[in-house]
C-alpha cells in the first residue's frame, strides 16, 4: 500500500513539470492547424488521435486531424498529405509508410514552409542517432525499437529463470524498425552466455491478426513443447501469441507488446509475463507541440532532425494499473526536455 | 437529324461519357471544396499519379488485348525498378542508360512470361501468378541481400529531381509557358500512350493482336502467328510495367521492394473503365488514360472531403460500381425504349 501510494505521488510530482518548463501555452499557436498520418490503418496509431487532441486543447492549436487513409501505400500517403495541406494544414507528423522515400516527402513539405515531424519511426538507411542531418524532417520522435525489443527479451528471460528455448515473433522483415529489434532480442540472448537458445525467429505476421494467428497455431503445434518462453514485437504477433498460450496451455512464458485489452487482462490474470508498451500517446500530445512551435517560428530546432526515443516501459502484473500515468508523466517529461534541451525558443 | 444522330453516336461512346463523368466529378468536387482546385496540391500530383498508374494500366491492357491477364505486372515494375536502382547504386550509370536497362528488364521478364505460357500451354492467369510469387521472393531476396536494413537503392541519378518536381510552366514558347499543373512525369506517359495507340490502330501487329485476342482459332486459321504474338503482347506488357515502376521510383525517390505492390487494382480498373474488353480483342488506350484518372479523381476529391478511411472506400466502391456499370445501363434504357415504340 505505501509502495503505490509512493509511485503516486512521484507521478503527480511529474504530472506537475509542465507547468514549470517553457510557457508552451503562452505562445499563439491558433494559426498551426496539426495533421497526425499513420501510414495507414494500424491500432497502434489510435493513441495518436487522443495525443492530439490534448495537444489541441491544452496548447490552443487551429486545429489536429488524424488522417489513416494511406492504406500502406506511399504515393497514397502522399496522396492524402497533399489534400491534408490543400485543406489548410501546415504542420504534419507523419509515420512513413517508405523508410526509403518519405525523406523526398519531407524535403517536398519543409520546401513549401511546413513544420514535419516523423513520429514513430524514422527515415530508414543509416543511423539516426549518429547521423541526424539525413532525417529531412525537423525531428524524429519514435521508439527506440533495439531497446524496447532488448527490453522485452531480457524480462522474457528472466521469466524463463535465465535458461531455454526462445521463439521471436515480430513484423516485416525487410523493414528497419524490424531488423533492429532483431538485433535488440540477439543482443538479450547473447547475455546468457549460450543458456538461452533463439529456437527461431518468425516475420512477417503482423500483416493482420489472421496472419499471426495462423503462424502462432503452427508454431505451438510444431514445437510447442520445446519452448519456453516466446518475445512479441510487433502487436498482431502479441495478440495472437496471448491467446494461442491460453488456448493450448502450455507453460510458455510470453512477453508482448502494446498494450491491447486482451494482452492486459491476460497480465491481470498471470496468463502472460508481461508486455512492453510504447508510447503513441506521447508521439501524438509531444510531437503537436513541438510541431506548433517550429511552425509557429516560435521555436526552433538545435540540431536539426534530431532523433528523440518517445519512451518504452515494461508493464507486469504488478504495474500493470499504473503504467498509463507513468507513460503520460515520461510524455511531459519529454516535452519539457524539448523545450529546455532540444530546441530554442524565443 | 444529322445533329440528333451525332449527339447519340457521341452518348454511345464509352470514352464521351466517361470523359464527361470524369469533368463532372472534378467540377463538384471543386465546387464542394475549393481545396480541390489547388494547383500544387491537389491537381499537379494527381496528374502525376495519373500518368504513372496510365502506364501500369496499359501494361494491361497489352495482355488484356489476346485476352490473357497479368498478375505479374507489379513485381514486374519491382524487378524493373530494382535493375535501374542497382544500375544507379553500383554502376552509376547516368538516367537515360539506367531506365534503358531497367526496361529492357522489364521486357524480357515479359517475354519470358509469354514464352512460358505458349510452351506449357498452361492459363496466362495461372503462369502470370507463379511469375508473380516468383519475383516477390527475388525482389525481397535481393535487397536484402544487397542493402541490409536499407532495403532500397537510393542513389538518385542526376535528373531524378527534375522528372519529379519540374511542371511543365518551366517551359516557355515564343512567351506562352505551359500550365502549372502538368507535370513532366507526364511526358512518358503520353508518349506510351501515343506509341500503344499507334500500334493498336494503326499498324498490322496491333491487329493481329486483336484478332488473337477475339478468336484465338480464327486468328490461327488465317495464318497470324498466334504464338509470337503472345509473347509479344507480354513483351509489350512487362516493358511498360517496368516503365511504370521506374515512375513510380522517380516520383517517390529511391527504388524499394514495395515498388509495385500496389498496381494490379489500378491496373485493370483503367483499362477496364476505359471500354478496354476482358475477354481481349477490342482495347481502349485513351480510355485507360481516362478511366485512371477518373478513379483518381475520386479518391482524392473524398479525400478533400475529408471523408474517413471505410467511408472512403465504400464511396470510391459504389462510385466504381456505377461508372463500370454505365455501358449496361444505356443498353437497359436503350431496350426499354425499344420496347416503347413496338
Amino acid at each position: 500500500m505505501k509502495k503505490k501510494m509512493l509511485v503516486a505521488g512521484v507521478l503527480a510530482a511529474l504530472m506537475t513539470v509542465p507547468s514549470v518548463a517553457y510557457a508552451a501555452s503562452a505562445t499563439d499557436f491558433s494559426k498551426i492547424k496539426v495533421a497526425l498520418v499513420p501510414g495507414g490503418a494500424h491500432p497502434y496509431f489510435q493513441p495518436w488521435i487522443t495525443g492530439g487532441k490534448a495537444a489541441n486543447t491544452e496548447f490552443k492549436t487551429g486545429g489536429t486531424i488524424f488522417n489513416e487513409t494511406g492504406e500502406w501505400d506511399q504515393t497514397k500517403q502522399n496522396a492524402a498529405i497533399d489534400s491534408l495541406a490543400a485543406q489548410g494544414y501546415n504542420a504534419f507528423g507523419i509515420f512513413g509508410v517508405s523508410p526509403s522515400d518519405i525523406n523526398t516527402t519531407f524535403a517536398n513539405l519543409k520546401a513549401k514552409g511546413f513544420a514535419v515531424g516523423s513520429l514513430a519511426s524514422c527515415p530508414g538507411g543509416y543511423d539516426i542517432v549518429k547521423e541526424p542531418q539525413k532525417n529531412t524532417a525537423d525531428f524524429c520522435l519514435s521508439t527506440d525499437t533495439g531497446a524496447a525489443a532488448y527490453l522485452a527479451a531480457k524480462a522474457v528471460i528472466s521469466a524463463m529463470g535465465g535458461k531455454g528455448n526462445l521463439v521471436h515473433l515480430t513484423g516485416n522483415a525487410v523493414d528497419a524498425n524490424t531488423i533492429r529489434r532483431m538485433e535488440g532480442v540477439k543482443k538479450a540472448i547473447g547475455e546468457t552466455a549460450g543458456k538461452v537458445k533463439l529456437l527461431t525467429t518468425i516475420t512477417d505476421i503482423d500483416t493482420d491478426l489472421q496472419t499471426a494467428t495462423k503462424a502462432v497455431t503452427d508454431l505451438l503445434a510444431a514445437k510447442g513443447k520445446q519452448i519456453n518462453g516466446i518475445v512479441t514485437t510487433a502487436y498482431n504477433p502479441a495478440v495472437a501469441a496471448t491467446d494461442g498460450v491460453k488456448t493450448t496451455k502450455l507453460p510458455i512464458k510470453v512477453i508482448a507488446i502494446d498494450d491491447d485489452p486482451k494482452i492486459l487482462a491476460a497480465i491481470k490474470s498471470g496468463l502472460i509475463s508481461g508486455t512492453v508498451v510504447q508510447n503513441p500517446w506521447g508521439q501524438g500530445y509531444v510531437g503537436s507541440w513541438v510541431l506548433a512551435a517550429l511552425g509557429s517560428k516560435a521555436c526552433t530546432m538545435k540540431t536539426a532532425g534530431l532523433y528523440v526515443d518517445s519512451g518504452s516501459f515494461l508493464v507486469t502484473k504488478s504495474t500493470v494499473a499504473t503504467y498509463d500515468a507513468t507513460r503520460q508523466a515520461t510524455s511531459k517529461k519529454i516535452l519539457k526536455d524539448f523545450q529546455t534541451k532540444y530546441m530554442t525558443c524565443k | 437529324m444529322n445533329v440528333a444522330h451525332k449527339i447519340k453516336s457521341l452518348v454511345s461512346d464509352q470514352r464521351f461519357v466517361l470523359s464527361l463523368l470524369t469533368v463532372a466529378l472534378f467540377i463538384f468536387f471543386g465546387l464542394k471544396n475549393s481545396a480541390f482546385f489547388n494547383a500544387d496540391f491537389v491537381i499537379y500530383p494527381l496528374i502525376r499519379d495519373a500518368a504513372t498508374l496510365s502506364v501500369i494500366g496499359l501494361a494491361q491492357l497489352c495482355a488484356l488485348s489476346i485476352g490473357h491477364l497479368n498478375l505479374a505486372v507489379g513485381r514486374m515494375a519491382a524487378v524493373s525498378a530494382l535493375a535501374a536502382g542497382a544500375a544507379y547504386q553500383y554502376l552509376h550509370v547516368s538516367l537515360l542508360l539506367g531506365l534503358f536497362m531497367g526496361l529492357f528488364v522489364g521486357a524480357s521478364l515479359g517475354a519470358l512470361t509469354g514464352w512460358i505460357i505458349v510452351k506449357s500451354q498452361v492459363n496466362a492467369f495461372i503462369v502470370t501468378l507463379a511469375m508473380d510469387f516468383a519475383l516477390l521472393g527475388f525482389v525481397t531476396y535481393i535487397y536484402v541481400t544487397f542493402t541490409g536494413a536499407t532495403t532500397a537503392f537510393t542513389t538518385k541519378p542526376a535528373g531524378m529531381e527534375f522528372w519529379r518536381n519540374t511542371s511543365w510552366h518551366q517551359y516557355c514558347v515564343a512567351g506562352v509557358c505551359g500550365p502549372k499543373i502538368f507535370p513532366m512525369m507526364l511526358v512518358p506517359a503520353i508518349i506510351a500512350i501515343a506509341v500503344i495507340g499507334f500500334i493498336f490502330s494503326k499498324t498490322r501487329l496491333g491487329r493481329e493482336l486483336l484478332s488473337t485476342g477475339s478468336n484465338l482459332r480464327a486468328a490461327k486459321l488465317s495464318g497470324i502467328p498466334v504464338d509470337r504474338r503472345v509473347i509479344t503482347a507480354h513483351l509489350m506488357s512487362g516493358l511498360l510495367a517496368g516503365l511504370a515502376g521506374i515512375m513510380l521510383a522517380f516520383t517517390n525517390g529511391s527504388f524499394t521492394a514495395a515498388i509495385g505492390s500496389q498496381f494490379m487494382l489500378p491496373s485493370f480498373l483503367g483499362p477496364v473503365l476505359g471500354g478496354t474488353l476482358l475477354a481481349g480483342g477490342s482495347v481502349a488506350v485513351l480510355g485507360t488514360f481516362i478511366g485512371t484518372l477518373l478513379t483518381l479523381i475520386i479518391r482524392q476529391g473524398l479525400s478533400v472531403q475529408g471523408i474517413g478511411l471505410e467511408t472512403l472506400n465504400i464511396a470510391l466502391g459504389l462510385v466504381l460500381l456505377t461508372a463500370l456499370s454505365l455501358g449496361q445501363i444505356q443498353k437497359m434504357f436503350t431496350a426499354i425504349r425499344m420496347r416503347g415504340r413496338t
